[in-house]
């Protein structure tokens, strides 16, 4: 075995043993801290695909601001098993079935989806990933969505000035 | 191209103008002014006059139909600016920031009229949408006000999330953002995945059945001046934005997709006219109502042709004006239910009966707009030849929206009651009577507005 191949299923391992931990933890906080350890896994996934810029950005934006924001917002919830609401069982059922037809008709579409099958992907090789590629994708082919979302920045910004403030 | 570009800056103008000026009423005039500059240029714009020249062939693609559906919509927003601005003055500290906020609505629905970019699509439909989560919630003393504003904003995100699902999974068939793809082959699975999404969200945000949950609450819990916006400029933007998706891709999709149409159109019908029949508050009732108009334009969307586009327009201008001009007056008033319209007809007889003309052109009674918009809509299913059934079920569902809307004219006149009404200016009435004469002026002579299309 190769050096890329060990961490790959070094990686592969981590991020699905995280993920199951993620689910079966019963302190939301753990849940947390197991869900950053999948993102730090995937990451390495990115890394390996020869996308830097991926893996950085997914570590700044998931692992970091976006699980900060979580464990804020259960910790000010104050989650514990007692205070939790008892859930209907048939609902539940039927969240279950509905989410798991959805699943098996994405599943079946992606196996199927002939575009697809041949394809692999790109290990060691390949430049997509690489920051130059995506600044020179991003100011020259792409400027044109890329100036327009800025007022998409702005109003959000002016939205949250005028919710925060107060009166 | 004037369009975003202006509004974008307008948005900012107005940000600016919160900080230098203070007189609350001076917003409104600026905002007005602002607005008769962007129309100015939009439609300069179709006489070859753009600001600035860049390429943006591969993003955006500036044509009549878009350039004439933005001209309805900044037009809306003048008159809706027009009548409502004392209320926008009432609600929150911030009303500066709430036509800036308006003024990038504008901005997406330039992006949305014109996009050939599934990418601009996507950023159109957010920046058209972001600043309504805020707008709604603007009244924050109001708690159902802001119970709304977060239910649209997790429902509105978790719906940008199945857009953004659908748009990778076409990427990943076509290798492309762009939406034209010509020839009539079967779709692969992942492109017919893909569409299915996008049509989810799309229908999410123009409230078609069974994706229109969020609209009675949201609607009814805004503030009614923006649920004015909301209903109307946006929502219309909305459907612009969902007949350029499926114009392109009539090729690939062809009768593909027809069920599924047919399917949304029944349910929406269904929905939004059954319930709005029940409703005591009229301002629910309006938002049920719009559930039900934006079934019928939904048509438009199935028929994707000529007759189509031209009633698409027309249903613009006349869903707007009429829904603009009737919140203009319930805005005004202090009991927003049924019995609150009690004998308005004595007290106040202009604007009851211009409320009766608004009330008819929603109810599609001919000699109104509202009755040609809803004609080129079923002339358009007719012409397409299949699904002779959906044109019936269409007239059964507008002669049921016939009875809510004439309950309101009823209470005006034929009951008794003591109106309680904000104060009334002339200037509020000649205006009111302005879009009234423009109602009635495209129910005689849609023309006028449709020549526009090919000149």
């Amino acid at each position: 075995m190769s050096t890329i191949e060990i961490l790959f299923w070094f990686l592969s391992a981590l991020a699905l043993l995280g993920a199951t931990m993620v689910l079966i933890s019963k302190n939301p906080v753990h849940s947390i801290l197991w869900l950053i350890i999948v993102f730090f896994a995937i990451s390495g996934h990115y890394v390996l695909l020869n996308a830097q810029f991926l893996a950085i950005v997914n570590l700044i934006v998931y692992a970091g601001a976006i699980m900060v924001l979580f464990l804020f917002v259960v910790m000010l919830m104050n989650l514990n098993s007692d205070s939790e609401p008892k859930k209907n069982n048939r609902l539940k059922m039927a969240g279950v079935i509905s989410g798991g037809c959805l699943m098996l008709i994405m599943i079946d579409v992606v196996r199927s989806a002939s575009e697809m099958q041949k394809a692999t992907a790109m290990l060691k090789e390949g430049n997509i990933g690489l920051i130059r590629t995506l600044g020179m994708a991003l100011f020259k082919d792409y400027v044109v969505p890329f100036e327009i979302s800025s007022v998409l920045f702005l109003s959000a910004m002016v939205g949250a000035v005028v919710i925060g403030k107060k009166d | 191209m004037n369009t975003i570009i202006l509004s974008a800056i307008f948005g900012v103008v107005m940000m600016f103008s919160g900080i230098f000026i203070h007189n609350r009423s001076a917003y409104k005039h600026i905002a007005a002014a602002a607005l008769l500059v962007l129309l100015v240029f939009n439609v300069s714009e179709g006489n070859g006059f753009s600001l600035i020249n860049v390429d943006v062939k591969y993003f955006l693609h500036f044509e009549k139909f878009g350039l004439l559906f933005n001209s309805i919509c900044i037009f809306s927003t003048l008159v809706y600016v027009m009548l409502s601005g004392k209320e926008i003055e009432k609600v929150g500290n911030n009303v500066a920031e709430s036509y800036a906020l308006i003024f990038f609505v504008l901005c997406g629905v330039g992006i949305v009229t014109s996009y050939t970019n599934l990418l601009m699509l996507f950023i159109g439909i957010e920046v058209l949408s972001i600043p309504l989560y805020v707008l709604t919630g603007s009244d924050k003393r109001n708690l159902k006000g802001n119970e709304a504003s977060l239910k649209y904003f997790l429902m509105g995100s978790f719906s940008t999330g199945i857009l953004l699902m659908g748009i990778a999974l076409l990427y990943g068939t076509a290798g492309t953002f762009l939406i034209e793809h010509n020839g009539t082959r079967m779709l692969s699975y992942l492109e017919a995945l893909g569409l299915v999404l996008l049509f989810i969200a799309l229908s999410f945000k123009v409230s078609a059945a069974p994706f229109h949950f969020w609209t009675p609450d949201v609607y009814d819990g805004a503030p009614a001046v923006f649920t004015s916006f909301m209903a109307t400029v946006v929502k219309v933007a909305g459907f612009a934005a969902f007949i350029r998706l499926f114009e392109a891709r009539t090729g690939t999709m062809g009768s593909q997709t027809d069920r599924l149409i047919g399917i949304v159109i029944v349910l929406t019908l269904a929905f939004g006219n059954l319930t709005a029949v029940f409703q005591q508050s009229v301002k629910r009732m309006l938002a049920y109502s719009s559930i039900a108009q934006a079934g019928f334009m939904m048509f438009a969307i199935f028929a994707v042709n000529d007759t189509a586009k031209e009633g698409l327009l027309l249903y613009a201008a006349a869903y707007c004006l009429s829904t603009i001009g009737i919140f203009a007056v319930l805005a005004k008033m202090e009991d927003m239910t049924l019995e609150g319209f009690n004998g308005l007809a004595k007290s106040q007889p202009l604007i009851a009966a211009l409320v009766t003309i608004f009330f008819l052109s929603l109810a599609g009674i001919p000699l109104t707009a509202g009755f040609f918009a809803k004609y080129y809509m079923l002339a358009a299913m007719v012409k397409t030849g299949n699904y002779i059934g959906l044109v019936v079920i269409g007239v059964l569902f507008a002669a049921v929206s016939v009875y809510y809307y004439f309950k309101v004219i009823q209470a005006m006149y034929f009951k008794d009651g003591d109106i309680v009404l904000a104060p009334v200016t002339s200037g509020f009435k000649y205006l009111l009577l302005g879009v009234a004469v423009i109602i009635v002026v495209l129910g005689v002579y849609p023309n006028a507005l449709l020549s526009l299309l090919y000149f």
